[in-house]
C-alpha cells in the first residue's frame, strides 16, 4: 500500500478553558488514501469537528501527529490544499453570492476568466444561477449552506474537508446534492474528509464510515463500504445498502 | 431602503411638528401667561425666528459655509487619523496597549482648555478650527473601528486562515469590509461634533463662521435675540446636516445593509 494521504496517528485533543478541561479525543488514528472519501460519523459532541479542525489546521492536537500529503498540516494549508466546509456557510454579507465564491480564487490569484468559468459552473450546479447578484441575507439557510459548498470546491482543493455540509437542508435537496458531489469527487479524485451524523448519507458517501463514540470521542469502528461506483439513489432501497446502515447502527448499540 | 424611509418619516414628524408647537406655546406663554417684559429676548416665538432666517438667509449662509468647510476639513484629517491608529492598534498588541491609555487620555482634556492653548499655538484661526475639529473626530472614528476590527466572527478569520490567505489580503477582503458599520456609526458621532468643535474657535476670535455670528449676536445684539437665535438654529442644522450626509453615504456604500436589520456597531 502506498503512503496515505492523510495519516491520523494517536491523535488526542483535551480543551481546557480555565481550569474545566474536556476529552475530546481520545487516541484516535485512521490512515486515508489518497482518492478516498471517507466518512466522520457519531452523535453530537464526539469530536468530529474537532477532529477535521486539526487536520485543516485550524487547531493543534494535544498529543499525536497529523501527516497530510507527507507534510504537516501547516505546511499543507501553505500549499492551499484545502477546501473547507464549515458547519454554518460562513459567506461574507458584503459580498454578492458569486463574489463569494470569487473570494478564494481571488485569494489564490486564479486568472479572471477560470474564475468566472468556475463561478458560472458551479452556481449551476448547486441550483442558484439566478441568484448570483443576490446577497446572503437574501438566501434561505440551505442555499446559503450551498453556496459554502461551492466556494470550497471553486479552487479545486487536494483535500476536502466538509463539516456536515448538508445538516439544514431538506431531505430532497440533500440527496441530489450528495450525488452531485460523488460527481464532482469521480472526476477529480481529490481526497474528502466529510462529517456526518446521518448513518445512510454516510453509507452513499462513502468509502469507509469512521465511526466515533462520544465522551471522550474515540474512534470505535471503522466500517468498508464496499457498494459499486457511481452510486445511484437506486442503491438506497438494496438490501447491501441497508445492511451496512443496520451493521453501523449496530456498532453504536455496541458502545 | 424607501420602506425604511416610509416607516421613519411619520416619527420625524411628529417630532418636528412636537418641537415646534411646545416651542409657540412657551414663547406664548411667556408674553401672555408671565407677562414677562423680556419675552422676546429669553425665548422669541419660532415663527420670529424663521422670519429672521429667511430674510438673512445669504449672510447666515456665508457664515455656515466658512465654519462646514473647516469642520469638513477638519473631520476627514480626523477620521483617517482615527481610522489608521485604529488599523495600527490592531495589527500590533504592543502599540495598542502603549497607545490605547494616550487615546483615553486625550479624551479627558477638556476641549474648552484644549481650544485655547490650540490656538495660541498656530496663532491662525483657520489652523486652530481645522485642527481641534480633527481632534474631536478622531476619538469616535478610531474606538468604533478598533470595535469593529476586534468583532470579526472567529469562522471568517479561520475561513481565510485555511486559504493560507496573507495579512494584507485579510485586511482588505474581511477585516475591514466588516468594521464598515462600525466606522460608520464613529463618523456619524464624529461629524456634528467636528461642527461644534469648528465653532467653538471661532467664539475664541475669527473673522468669519457661523460662531462668530452666534458670539456678536448674544453680546453686543446685533439683530437682537431673534438673530441670536437664527444663527443657534443655523449651527444645529449644520450639524444634523452632517450626521445626515454620513448617513446617506452609509446606504450608498452599504447596500447590503439597506434590507436587512442593521448588525452591530450602531450604538458601540
Ligand atoms: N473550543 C472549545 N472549548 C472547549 N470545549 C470544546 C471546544 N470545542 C469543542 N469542545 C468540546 O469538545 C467536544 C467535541 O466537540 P466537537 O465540536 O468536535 O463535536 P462534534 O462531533 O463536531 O459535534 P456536533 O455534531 O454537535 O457538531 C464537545 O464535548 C465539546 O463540548
Ligand atoms: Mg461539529
Amino acid at each position: 500500500m502506498n503512503t496515505p494521504e492523510i495519516r491520523i496517528e494517536n491523535v488526542s485533543m483535551v480543551y481546557s478553558d480555565n481550569g474545566a478541561s474536556v476529552k475530546a479525543l481520545d487516541n484516535v488514528s485512521i490512515d486515508i488514501q489518497k482518492g478516498e472519501f471517507i466518512s466522520l460519523l457519531g452523535p453530537s459532541g464526539c469530536g468530529k469537528t474537532t477532529l477535521l479542525r486539526i487536520i485543516g489546521d485550524l487547531l493543534q492536537p494535544t498529543s499525536g501527529n497529523v501527516l497530510v500529503c507527507d507534510q504537516t498540516p501547516r505546511q499543507t494549508r501553505m500549499d492551499q490544499k484545502y477546501g473547507i466546509v464549515f458547519q454554518s456557510p460562513v459567506l461574507f454579507d458584503w459580498r454578492t453570492i458569486s463574489k463569494n465564491i470569487r473570494l478564494p480564487l481571488e485569494i489564490m490569484k486564479v486568472p479572471r476568466e477560470e474564475q468566472n468559468r468556475r463561478i458560472e459552473s458551479l452556481l449551476e450546479l448547486v441550483g442558484l444561477s439566478k441568484f448570483a447578484d443576490h446577497y446572503p441575507h437574501q438566501l434561505s439557510g440551505g442555499m446559503q449552506q450551498r453556496v459554502g459548498i461551492a466556494r470550497a470546491l471553486a479552487i479545486q482543493p487536494e483535500i476536502l474537508l466538509m463539516d456536515e455540509p448538508f445538516s439544514a437542508l431538506d431531505e430532497f435537496t440533500r440527496e441530489k446534492l450528495n450525488e452531485d458531489v460523488l460527481q464532482i469527487w469521480s472526476k477529480t479524485n481529490k481526497t474528502v474528509v466529510f462529517v456526518t451524523h446521518n448513518i445512510a448519507e454516510s453509507v452513499f458517501m462513502s468509502d469507509r464510515v469512521c465511526v466515533l463514540s462520544p465522551h471522550p470521542g474515540r474512534l470505535s469502528a471503522i466500517v468498508d463500504i464496499d457498494l459499486p461506483r457511481p452510486r445511484t439513489k437506486e442503491m438506497r432501497d438494496w438490501p447491501e445498502f441497508n445492511a451496512l446502515v443496520a451493521k453501523i447502527r449496530n456498532s453504536f448499540e455496541g458502545v | 431602503m424607501s420602506a425604511s424611509l416610509k416607516s421613519k418619516l411619520p416619527v420625524a414628524l411628529a417630532w418636528i411638528i412636537g418641537v415646534i408647537a411646545i416651542w409657540e406655546i412657551g414663547a406664548w406663554s411667556l408674553v401672555n401667561i408671565f407677562h414677562d417684559p423680556m419675552a422676546t429676548q429669553k425665548l422669541p416665538f419660532l415663527h420670529d425666528i424663521v422670519r429672521v432666517m429667511a430674510q438673512n438667509w445669504a449672510s447666515l449662509m456665508d457664515s455656515a459655509s466658512v465654519t462646514v468647510s473647516k469642520a469638513a476639513l477638519g473631520f476627514l484629517y480626523g477620521s483617517i487619523a482615527g481610522f489608521v491608529i485604529a488599523i495600527v492598534m490592531s495589527l500590533s498588541r504592543n502599540v495598542e496597549r502603549v497607545a490605547f491609555p494616550y487615546l483615553i487620555i486625550s479624551q479627558m482634556i477638556p476641549i474648552l482648555g484644549l481650544a485655547p492653548i490650540i490656538y495660541n499655538i498656530v496663532k491662525d484661526g483657520d489652523t486652530a478650527r481645522v485642527v481641534i475639529s480633527a481632534y474631536i473626530t478622531f476619538f469616535p472614528v478610531s474606538i468604533n473601528t478598533l470595535g469593529g476590527i476586534k468583532s470579526v466572527e472567529k469562522d471568517r478569520l479561520d475561513l481565510m486562515y485555511s486559504y493560507a490567505a496573507g495579512k494584507f489580503q485579510v485586511y482588505r477582503k474581511l477585516i475591514i469590509p466588516s468594521a464598515m458599520p462600525y466606522l460608520m456609526s464613529g463618523l456619524k458621532i464624529a461629524a456634528p461634533l467636528s461642527v461644534t468643535a469648528a465653532i467653538l474657535v471661532e467664539m475664541l476670535g475669527t473673522d468669519e463662521g457661523i460662531g462668530v455670528k452666534i458670539l456678536y449676536t448674544l453680546y453686543y445684539g446685533a439683530g437682537g435675540a431673534t438673530m441670536f437665535w437664527a444663527s443657534v438654529i443655523t449651527s444645529a442644522l449644520l450639524g444634523i446636516l452632517g450626521y445626515v450626509l454620513i448617513s446617506l453615504a452609509e446606504k450608498l456604500l452599504m447596500p447590503w445593509q439597506n434590507t436587512t436589520s442593521k448588525r452591530g456597531g450602531e450604538d458601540a
